[in-house]
């Protein structure tokens, strides 16, 4: 895992006087699985489309496998795939159609047979037959999906890639490419608005705010720099004292029919809940909930309104 | 080093071919339409003909041969235009390029469906013109190919004049796709001789290739023997045309890539 097979440096998009991207560096080591994170409008489908070649950015370097995308574009597309949930195809066009002119294009050898195993991995084989027009939303996601993985890609560039899909079926494509990284060290770039999506398959995470990087850390250190955690409480006595308590903290809460929720930094719930054994509150259940990364997510998007 | 690919040309073509066969508007614009204008030229110029003596029968053949190898212009450019449409209204051109597809491989994909689709259209109409009114323009044999290979030059640097029109606005003007070519015609002479035109638009025909395609094709109906003055000029005017439109074509794909091929629309 310590070879880099995606490397950007300095990139930056504008549009006129917009700054879409705003000269981000970063790499992706072989088999690793980062996270592309961010509010919208944060740059991740502009960054997207710029590893794909499909936006050329104002300035910067995007590097696979140590070839520059702007001088080797067929060589590393052909090495790599992409999927997106809101991505489309021809609608006039059956899925089994759609699937077999790509196999073409990226010149999959045997490709027809591709197709009917890949189908069957991610139990859409009923839907070749259909036009893509009529497939729902979370078809069409399956069909792109087969696309994607139609090459063997070595990285995987993958925007909201379990959209709306089932959950079952969700986490059936997640086991698949968590199985496809084992089994072949493939390497994946993937956002998604799916926070335990990104916590159960990503090794790293990068934040992008307003274009430029905000923080890279894998998961669990992100939601860590979120202090805060929730202490919620089943009251059986003092409910109006434990009120008084977290107004004179300061402690935002929530409370509902004797159950009350705290949000409290994490190094005074010891004392807190000290304080108000003291004052003869007495509750029949905890339960403190740590720092997730959607908190880190959320804390950026109320910092961003402040 | 870029590899071209013919296994990539094949799978542009293919998807295209796909979609010819399940889309009503491309069969009815491969054969609906040319048959009509067989038959009521046909008609209009039987009709003509029967109670105006003074019309040589040989003003039916120019007028279908007119209609005829018109359909090659159009069906040149129409692959190219509706075709490029037909990404954009599928939001497929995302999917096309960040594939290892290049713009030449795509490019040749769209011109070779051209030349498919010309025989069809040009067996049809010339079957249907043959069967309705015992016009067959097969009988000048070998000597169609090189106005053939012309118009259809034509129809390609026309194609990739409107497509990069598209790149750059997009499907707002997308009539241009089908109405595109018929700007040209009038100045064209394709159904009346040139002399025929107002001195202001012979000034325009003598910079179109198709106007020496259409007078010498009615040349070499009248004498049999082709005007090779006529073919070099129009294949002349054709390079300076093709060489440019190409040009203006790479160059819009380009800024279309800057700004984002997501954006197109």
């Amino acid at each position: 895992m310590d070879t880099n097979v995606l490397e950007v440096s300095g990139l930056t998009k504008k549009f006129g006087e917009f700054i879409a991207v705003n000269n981000i560096s970063f790499s992706v080591r072989e088999g690793e699985i980062v996270g592309l994170l961010g509010p919208n409008g944060a740059g991740k489908t502009t960054t997207i489309q710029m590893l794909l070649n499909v936006m050329l950015p104002t300035s910067g370097t995007i590097s696979y496998f140590g070839k520059s995308l702007f001088t080797h574009r067929e060589e590393i597309l052909q090495r790599i795939n992409s999927s997106s949930g809101y991505a489309r195809l021809p609608w006039r066009l059956s899925a089994w159609e759609n699937l077999d002119v790509y196999g073409y294009l990226y010149r999959v050898p045997n490709h027809r047979k591709k197709i009917k195993d890949l189908a069957r991995r991610f139990d859409a084989t009923d839907l070749l037959p259909i036009l893509f027009q009529d497939l729902s939303a979370g078809q069409m996601t399956r069909i792109m999906l087969i696309k994607a993985f139609l090459n063997d890609p070595e990285v995987l560039l993958l925007d909201e890639p379990t959209a709306s899909l089932d959950p079952d079926i969700a986490e059936n494509i997640r086991d698949y490419i968590l199985g496809e990284r084992k089994k072949r060290n493939m390497t994946i770039l993937v956002t998604s608005h799916n926070m335990a999506e990104v916590e159960e398959m990503c090794d790293r995470v990068i934040f992008l705010d307003h274009g430029k990087i905000f923080a890279i850390d894998t998961p669990q250190g992100l939601a860590r720099r979120s202090s805060t955690s929730k202490l919620e409480l089943m009251i059986e006595d003092g409910l109006k004292r434990l009120i008084e308590m977290a107004k004179k903290e300061r402690y935002p809460y929530i409370e509902k029919n004797r159950f009350i929720t705290i949000t409290i930094p994490e190094e005074k719930i010891a004392s807190f809940l000290t304080a108000i054994g003291r004052c003869g509150v007495v509750f029949t259940e905890i339960e403190i909930v740590r720092p997730s990364l959607e908190d880190f997510f959320l804390s950026v998007i109320h910092r961003r309104r402040v | 080093m870029k590899k071209f690919s013919w296994t990539r040309v094949w799978g542009v073509i293919i998807r295209h071919l796909y979609n010819f066969r399940r889309t009503f508007d491309r069969i009815s614009d491969a054969f609906y339409w040319p048959s009509l204008d067989i038959i009521v030229w046909g008609l209009t110029f039987s009709a003509i003909s029967k109670t105006q003596q003074s019309i040589p029968a040989v003003y039916i053949t120019n007028i279908l041969l007119g209609v005829i190898l018109w359909y090659v212009v159009w069906r040149g450019q129409y692959e190219i235009t509706v075709n490029l449409l037909e990404e954009l209204w599928s939001e497929n051109v995302v999917n096309l390029f960040s594939s290892p597809l290049t713009l030449t491989e795509w490019t040749v994909a769209l011109l070779s469906l051209g030349f498919m689709k010309l025989f069809l259209t040009v067996t049809f109409t010339a079957t249907l013109a043959w069967f309705l009114y015992a016009v067959n323009i097969f009988r000048l044999g070998l000597l169609l190919i090189p106005f053939l290979v012309d118009l259809l030059i034509v129809g390609w640097w026309f194609g990739l004049f409107v497509a990069s029109l598209f790149l750059r606005w997009g499907t707002k003007i997308q009539t241009l796709a089908w109405a595109g070519g018929y700007l040209m015609m009038p100045f064209s002479a394709v159904f009346y001789p040139l002399a025929s035109l107002p001195l202001w638009m012979q000034r325009i025909a003598v910079w179109l290739p198709t106007t020496y395609i259409f007078e010498g094709m009615r040349t070499v109906v009248a004498t049999g023997s082709v005007p090779v003055d006529f073919i070099v000029k129009s294949s002349l005017l054709n390079v300076v045309y093709l060489t440019i439109t190409l040009g203006l074509f790479i160059s819009s794909f380009h800024k279309a890539k800057m700004r984002g091929f997501g954006h197109l629309r």
